[in-house]
């Protein structure tokens, strides 16, 4: 492991993050809010960055697998610390929630502990919508460019060595990757930003939603969502805007750049699409009530199912009131997710149909014992170590879920807050049901079992494995 | 006509042969001594010893006179040479290549494309495809032909003992069907074939090759006592290139194919290949494994692995389960001479069949269409009676017609017939002649004009 030069990446990371941070300070500064809290924040990731930078300086700049765990770990948790100092200092929040809230962001989560929206300061909600969006910026460069080097969680179909849709080499040079689908997510967020303000939002609040749609995060400045606006064109724009931000980024740079062909023959965004049809049109039915207007129930559903799938988590409509059958179509999109390479979250939807095609193999293995049936996906054979490799990564998923969901438990909440709780942690979600419901919030929970979900969410956010890792002894041994 | 023949394996020299037969000058060029030896001794064509590669060698053959150019050797690479040096440097008017790798198929597409002279590449893999496709349909088939663009069949059976054609006298057929017209071109009895008239009977045993309107196929499989497979499913034993390319073939045709195979890599990569073909890891004899997959309810069971004698045993253990038709790849000539008479419904012979399609190649001139029935003995030409030939100078019967020479139908203006000794055939007719191997070089003779 090359440890200095881990830190020394970490160090501008943190340099960055003050150089972002001087938004929020100019947006209090205009808003005549306290600049302090903010300031404070930009000396102390400056300090330490600067530190890092210059005082650790790398003897050599050669990085192996094993740096990649430990920098984009620290990336996570680095940020998330530095994040956490203006939700204390303007306070608004207690050490433990603030924490909370900056790891609920940068993971792009969108739980949140603040109870009213309304009394905190607005440079503040600026700087909670950005850490969502700058963390997507992240997830985009680490599922793109580093997961596939660390072939984790059957993530290896990432290389480009596979053919097909999944080869992911936009362009040759991971820097050029990287800049290339940032401009896709800056561009959408822009278009997302004029849309917005089109349908009658003020700027602020515009582009507030507009970076926490595109980061799939899910934060909003109103109490009650994206509902509050009360108006369809708004959610019929947030809702494309979020379908956008829950497919791969290379399949958007793909049809930007006219291979609409391949795009459409794409096997994940296919299943995608098609499980927000089955959804939606399962939420219809189940949920709309005689004498209420089609149109509204079907935008409330597409809504909801978008949102939860992509793992934004905005919300529309108070879905406590629905009846379990709804309830488990959401905690089951919850777990779903986004698709891979795009900023959602969940076990993402390319895992999901590898792990069904393979029960198929399995099952057609029992009926035909002498056949030989490799899973397929794209027209290429999909090999045992990447199945294995999502196999392994389900069965984390739901065994770190589980663990969460005991803590919850253990506190005396009932079943569907604990599970859903779990499930929309580490699902990187934001909402979940029961007592953590579509207008509720964490602040109610525990210190303790809201350091569990905190933690939760980082697992989820970085595909388990990569923070799993750490854990280990051997990751440890030089 | 100067014919240069490259190649002196087993399609080269029976190419050869037959063209030598036809009464043209063959020059065959080999590079192995001890064969060109045994060549000299069988055949009476003029050989040359040497890499028919070069460009000497080549001149020595006489390639600059050269009317038709056959390029048959085992390597693909070498084929592509003289074919190329052939056309491009020597412009001999027609060529044709042995090819066995798609690859190579494909560049060679390239140069037929250019002007100047006729080129054709020869494919024996996929020409052992097409023909097990062709036979597909018809089951219990030996071998099937169509004429007429499909209009009339030809298609060769064994009769079983059960049959209700053993026993039949051929001038009691028209009383069968007296509707569309159903007649024997030829039998092949106690290894011998003959071209046969009314007065002869068809018997147990023989392999009889019919000429039917393709409507009346299911009334002949019913007395025949043939059945087609209770499922449409096919299963291919072997992943080879054929066998692969079968499967692809039939799976894009929406017909179920199931692929048996006992080396565990070419599973894989036929699996990684096909789409919705189950492939099977396992022996193609293995009794147990044919059985739990359902080869006594097959359509066809096509053996297409590198052993052909395992070929000949998977035939006969799916042939006796039940499966409808099967096919056997058999490259042998002594042991496809065998198979026949022990029950595989159909030999498949990837050399044999670029021997009939250079033939095809090598004959074409007034004749449209040959067909080889059961590769050499009976011959099918499909020609056109061209005004003031000696096919239309007289009634049939009186036109002198060699024995062992049928004219089998006629199409004129879009109506099928069989014709009779009384009738006569008319300038322009499409005429469907069949001759035994020896009769058909005098064949030139009738339709010359």
């Amino acid at each position: 492991m090359n440890r200095r030069f881990d830190f020394y990446i970490l160090g501008w990371l943190l340099l960055l993050d003050a150089a972002f941070l001087c938004l929020p300070l100019l947006a209090s500064v205009m808003y005549r809010e306290s600049p302090l809290p903010y300031l404070a924040a930009i000396g102390f990731a400056g300090v330490v960055g600067f530190a890092l930078v210059n005082f650790y300086p790398p003897v050599d700049r050669h990085i192996r697998p094993r740096d990649g765990f430990l920098v984009v770990s620290g990336a996570w948790m680095a940020v998330s610390l530095v994040g956490a100092v203006p939700y204390l200092l303007t306070g608004a929040l207690g050490p433990v929630d603030a924490l909370f809230e900056s790891i609920s962001g940068f993971t792009t989560t969108g739980s949140t502990v603040i109870v009213d929206t309304t009394i905190v300061p607005r440079a503040l909600l600026l700087w909670r919508a950005m850490t969502q969006w700058l963390g997507g910026m992240g997830i985009i460069l680490f599922t793109i460019a580093i997961l596939p080097l660390l072939g984790i969680g059957g993530m290896q179909l990432f290389k480009a060595e596979v053919p097909g849709p999944v080869a992911d080499k936009v362009r040759p040079r991971l820097a050029a990757t990287a800049r290339t689908l940032w401009f896709v997510y800056v561009g959408f967020t822009a278009a997302e930003w004029v849309a917005l303000r089109l349908a009658g939002l003020s700027g602020f609040d515009a582009l507030c939603h507009s970076f926490t749609t595109l980061a799939t995060g899910g934060f909003s400045t109103e109490n009650t969502s994206v509902g509050a606006f009360s108006s369809a064109t708004v959610e019929w724009i947030v809702i494309f805007f979020m379908l956008l931000a829950g497919i791969n980024f290379v399949l958007h740079y793909r049809l930007l750049t006219g291979h609409i062909k391949s795009v459409w023959r794409d096997n994940e965004l296919r299943y995608f699409l098609g499980v927000v049809v089955a959804a939606t049109a399962i939420l219809v039915v189940s949920v709309h009530e005689p004498g209420a207007r089609i149109a509204d129930s079907l935008r409330d559903s597409a809504f909801q199912t978008v949102s939860i799938l992509t793992t934004t988590g905005y919300v529309t409509t108070d879905f406590e009131g629905w009846a379990t059958l709804p309830l488990l179509v959401l905690l089951c999109l919850m777990v779903l997710g986004g698709m891979s390479g795009s900023t959602g979250g969940g076990v993402k939807s390319l895992r999901a149909l590898l792990a069904v095609r393979s029960l198929r193999t399995t099952l057609h293995r029992l009926i035909h014992p002498h056949a030989v049936r490799p899973v397929k996906y794209g027209g290429a054979v999909v090999s045992e170590s990447v199945l294995s490799g999502i196999w392994a990564f389900l069965t984390a998923y739901l065994l770190i879920g589980l663990i969460g969901a005991a803590v919850v438990a253990a506190y005396g909440y009932d079943l569907l807050t604990a599970i859903s709780a779990a499930m929309t942690a580490i699902g990187n979600v934001g909402p979940g049901l029961g007592e953590v419901g579509a207008y509720d919030n964490f602040a109610h929970f525990p210190g303790l079992a809201k350091v569990v979900l905190a933690a939760l969410m980082l697992f989820g956010r970085l595909e388990i494995f990569t923070l799993l890792a750490l854990f280990s002894r051997e990751f440890w041994r030089r | 006509m100067q014919v240069i023949v490259v190649g002196g394996g087993l399609v080269g020299s029976t190419l050869a042969e037959k063209i030598a037969g036809d009464g043209h000058d063959v020059t065959l060029v080999e590079q192995n001594r001890k064969l060109i030896a045994d060549l000299n001794e069988r055949l009476d064509v003029q050989t040359i010893h040497g890499n028919g590669a070069t460009i000497p060698v080549l001149m020595q053959a006489g390639i600059e006179n050269a009317d038709l150019l056959l390029a048959t050797t085992n390597s693909d690479e070498a084929n592509m040479v003289v074919a190329l040096v052939g056309s491009v440097i020597f412009k001999v008017p027609r060529v044709a290549a042995r090819l066995r790798d798609p690859e190579h198929e494909g560049g060679f597409r390239r140069i037929v494309r250019e002007p100047g002279g006729e080129r054709v590449a020869i494919n024996p893999d996929l020409a052992a495809v097409d023909k097990i496709l062709s036979l597909m349909p018809v089951p219990g088939a030996v071998d099937v032909v169509s004429f007429f663009d499909g209009k009339l069949l030809v298609a060769g059976f064994h009769i079983k003992p059960a049959s209700e054609f053993a026993g039949l006298l051929l001038s009691h057929l028209r009383l069968l069907f007296p509707v569309s017209p159903v007649l024997v071109v030829a039998i092949r009895r106690d290894g011998r074939w003959r071209v046969p008239y009314g007065d002869d009977e068809i018997r147990a045993g023989d392999l009889v090759y019919f000429v039917m309107d393709p409507a009346e196929l299911d009334n002949i499989l019913v007395l025949l006592g043939l059945h087609r497979g209770a499922e449409r499913r096919v299963m291919v034993a072997g992943a080879t290139r054929i066998g692969v390319s079968l499967a692809r073939r039939l799976e894009e045709g929406g017909v179920p194919v199931t692929l048996i195979d006992q080396r565990r890599e070419a599973c894989d990569r036929a699996a990684a290949e096909l789409d919705d073909t189950l492939v099977l890891h396992g022996s193609p004899t293995d009794r147990e494994l044919l059985r739990e997959e359902g080869a006594d309810r097959v359509e066809g069971f096509v053996a297409c692995t590198d052993g052909h004698e395992e070929n000949v045993v998977a035939c006969l253990l799916a042939g006796r389960m039940g499966a409808a038709h099967t096919f056997a790849l058999v490259d042998n000539a002594a042991l496809s001479g065998l198979v026949g008479d022990l029950g595989v419904d159909a030999v498949i012979s990837p050399r044999l069949l670029s021997v009939s399609l250079a033939l095809q190649f090598a004959r074409k001139g007034r004749i449209r269409a040959v067909a080889a029935l059961l590769e050499d003995s009976v011959e099918v030409f499909e020609v056109e009676a061209a005004e003031g030939s000696r096919l239309v100078r007289s009634d049939l019967s009186k036109l002198g017609l060699p024995r062992g020479m049928l004219v089998v139908a006629v199409q004129r203006d879009d109506r099928i017939f069989i014709p009779g000794g009384e009738d006569r055939i008319e300038p322009g007719d499409q005429v469907i002649v069949a001759a035994t191997s020896e009769t058909a070089p005098r064949l030139d003779g009738f339709i010359g004009a």
